[in-house]
């Protein structure tokens, strides 16, 4: 257990360390250990109720983690509310506020003013592809619009983590598949760190420099694996040996999580 | 068009009145003609404008009171679980007490003053409005809330970016619930010994057994509870845009 | 659970407690507002009237709730089977109902006398409308889809209304019924204080009359049980009868 989740680098933006959780006499979380370079990509697939949304709970500040572990960024212990920017599954965008004032709404709570925040919502808004949609509300957009402004609003919440738990579940597949493409384009241009969480191997390998597996209930790191395929990727790439190399590797590993899981009843 | 979908019922049903009346051959004691009705508001107009003024003052009063007592309990039952535990049961009870039946002893408290009526209009504004607006904070997304925790945000940012825009959809059907009850208030509180008001003027109307005066009187009424109402879904036509969403 | 019921009865004693020790420590005269046990004792020791009146009151209410469900349910079937007759009639209903009841009631008096046929009629209106209104609602609001598919099936305006629009619509309508129990008793005492005999409205403007508030308080502690009984009981057969909410 030693080298893996060890720190990645000295330059370990968030680290954990041991971290488990319980809740009543069900753990969800067993010593999990995970460090995440500075500017790194690193993805998360698990079967279902492997813990991965209490993993990014306590990631995001939301939960305590049992006594025991340690969540560090930057190497120190602190807490993590308001430090990690998160992007929950469903966009939870406020029907009574448009385009720009849901982009804003991390920024306007930090205290920033309106107006300024407005101002660079509007000069980003090209780059999140809702250009001329500004002034529109949630209910006039489609899904991945929906998404992309959710995206937005976590960007401009200007953290050096991000943290998003399968942005793009809801979306039809292709959809989806502009979508990828699209985080890609902004993260290599904003360079920020990411934890992904998401269901499909596809899009695991697809996005991350690293992808880590987690072991079925309790949940803790059964596998990393960096992927070490060339940037900028394009679709072009889902078809090639070496993806399909590394996706045999993975499914092998997370379809006997899954198994484990499905012989406990839990799905 | 909203103006035309207003109006248009109402042109119908003064010409269904006036029809009927006249084909039908309905005793005035039953159906006075329309346009009778009209004259005798018109005859009278100084008095019928009074009535109508004052009887708004009384229900608006204890209405907009009513409305901003309810969401405020409401925010305290959704922040103090054990206050919420304690006294909601009691809330649910109390509706079941005819509210009307305290018109004798509220006037007696206040006096035949504006509060008397308005205390009335206050007490039944208040409980639809508190229980939607609790029911509308109860609804909101947990994730919701976790997200904006996430981004740093206090109780207050909270409630006011979160809570209170979530609860509103809910709070306005109660608004408009509540209109028409403030003004049943304002109404049976004029009964015990008021002299000037649409309930006055009912009450009037009945001792003289003059049909057209009360056939005036209940369209005084409709008017203010018109007014009342239409201000109410002007407003949450405002604020409320977003409502098919929910 | 149990620990929030233990809380609400908490809360009703601790109210009550408080209501007794303000009235008695602060000397509130019973004019103003009397202490519960003495609107327990009052309450008791006129039972014999105030079951009198009650049975009375709760008769014109009951009477009236049954009609007036039944003319409002029957009206809201007929409206939702003819949508051009609806689009006529509902704005004017609406209207019609925006005056509040109370507005009412003088003509009915004049109309139908002061014993109970005014207030049964005035509480049939009144339950007719909520009725009315929840039932046209809840026979409405039905998935389009259902329909296409009922219809796919060979059913017809009938039997659309039958199997699918009244079953879909039967909690809210029975929110309708549960709502009219509690106006149903305040509309048959709101009539009854402006003209009639007998029964609690009666009582209590009588009382008012003679400036004896605490038999005003008794009649009000009254009329409040029998609303909740009356309120309970449709409760009881609505969890009944939508045992699948």
């Amino acid at each position: 257990m030693l080298t893996v989740g060890a720190a990645a680098g000295p330059r370990a933006k968030l680290q954990l360390n041991g971290v488990s959780r319980h809740f009543g006499a069900v753990q969800a979380l067993a010593k999990v250990d995970l460090g995440i370079a500075e500017g790194e990509f690193v993805t998360l697939i698990g079967p279902s109720g492997c813990g991965k949304s209490t993993l990014f709970n306590i990631v995001a500040g939301l939960l305590e983690a049992d006594k025991g572990g340690e969540v560090l960024l930057d190497g120190a212990a602190a807490s993590l509310l308001g430090k990690v920017a998160f992007m929950p599954q469903r966009d939870l965008l406020l029907p009574w506020r448009n385009v720009l004032d849901n982009a804003i709404l991390a920024a306007e709570i930090e205290g920033q003013p309106k107006r300024a925040a407005r101002e660079t919502a509007r000069s980003m808004a090209a780059d999140f592809g809702l250009k001329g949609f500004e002034g529109h509300y949630p209910q006039q957009l489609s899904g991945g619009m929906r998404q992309r402004v959710a995206l937005m609003r976590t960007f401009m919440f200007d953290r050096d983590v991000m943290l998003l738990d399968e942005p793009f579940g809801a979306l039809d597949a292709l959809t989806r598949a502009m979508m990828q493409r699209w985080l890609l384009d902004i993260w290599s241009r904003y360079r920020r760190t990411i934890l992904f969480i998401t269901h499909d191997i596809d899009e695991a390998i697809f996005l991350g420099d690293r992808v880590v597996v987690m072991s079925a209930r309790p949940g803790s790191i059964k596998l990393e694996r960096r992927i070490e395929l060339p940037r900028p990727r394009d679709p072009a790439l889902l078809t090639t040996p070496e993806f399909n190399a590394i996706k045999r590797e993975l499914l092998d590993a997370v379809e006997e999580e899954s198994l484990k899981t499905f012989a406990a009843g839990a799905v | 068009m909203a103006l035309l979908r207003l109006v248009l019922p109402l042109l119908l049903l003064a010409a269904l009145w006036e029809g009927a009346v006249a084909l039908l051959h309905i005793s005035p004691f039953y159906l006075p003609p329309l346009r009778q009705v009209l004259g005798a508001i018109h005859a009278l107009w100084p008095a019928y404008a009074q009535a109508f003024m004052v009887t708004l003052g009384e229900a608006v009063v204890g209405f907009v009171a009513g409305a901003l007592v309810g969401v405020a309990s409401a925010a305290a039952f959704h922040h103090a679980r054990w206050l919420r535990d304690m006294l909601f049961p009691l809330f649910i009870a109390s509706q079941t007490v005819p509210v009307i039946a305290f018109g004798a002893i509220v006037v007696l408290w206040f006096g035949n003053t504006l509060m008397a009526k308005a205390a009335i209009a206050f007490y039944l504004t208040f409980f639809p409005v508190t229980v939607n607006a609790l029911a509308g904070m109860e609804a909101v997304d947990p994730r919701q809330v976790a997200l904006l925790r996430s981004f740093g945000a206090s109780r207050r940012d909270i409630w006011w970016k979160l809570l209170l825009p979530s609860a509103l959809p809910r709070i306005f059907t109660a608004l408009r619930l509540s209109a028409g009850l403030a003004l049943a208030g304002a109404i049976v509180g004029e009964w015990f010994g008021a002299s000037i008001g649409v309930g006055a003027m009912l009450l009037a109307a009945l001792f003289n057994e003059q049909v057209v005066a009360m056939w005036a009187a209940i369209l005084a009424a409709a008017a203010v509870g018109g007014t009342i109402f239409g201000v109410v879904a002007l407003v949450e036509a405002r604020l409320v845009f977003w409502r098919d969403e929910l | 659970m149990n620990a929030t019921l233990a809380r609400g009865l908490a809360g009703g004693l601790l109210l009550l407690a408080l209501w007794e020790a303000v009235v008695r420590l602060a000397q509130v005269p019973p004019w103003i507002l009397p202490p519960p046990s003495g609107i327990v004792a009052t309450t008791w020791s006129a039972r014999g009237a105030l079951l009198d009146a009650g049975a009375m009151t709760l008769f014109e209410a009951t009477a009236g709730y049954a009609i007036g469900a039944a003319l409002g349910l029957l009206l809201a079937m007929l409206l939702a089977l003819t949508t051009p007759v609806r689009k006529l009639v509902l704005p004017m209903i609406v209207l019609i109902n925006s005056v509040p009841v109370a507005a009412y009631a003088p003509l009915a008096l004049l109309w139908f006398g002061t014993g109970a046929l005014s207030k049964v009629v005035m509480v049939a209106f009144i339950v007719g409308f909520t009725v009315f209104l929840n039932a046209l609602d809840g026979l409405l609001r039905v998935d389009p889809a259902a329909v296409s598919l009922f219809r796919s099936f060979g059913a017809g305006p009938l039997g659309l209304l039958w199997r699918l629009r009244l079953p879909s619509a039967l909690p809210a309508i029975l929110v309708g019924l549960r709502v009219s129990t509690v106006r149903s008793m305040i509309v048959a005492i709101v009539t009854e204080m402006l003209g009639s005999q007998k029964g609690l409205g009666w009582t209590i403007f009588e009382a008012v009359l003679q400036i004896d508030f605490l038999r005003v308080w008794a009649a009000i502690l009254a009329a409040s049980l029998i609303s909740l009984s009356f309120f309970a009981t449709v409760s009881a057969i609505e969890r009944r009868l939508v045992f699948w909410r």
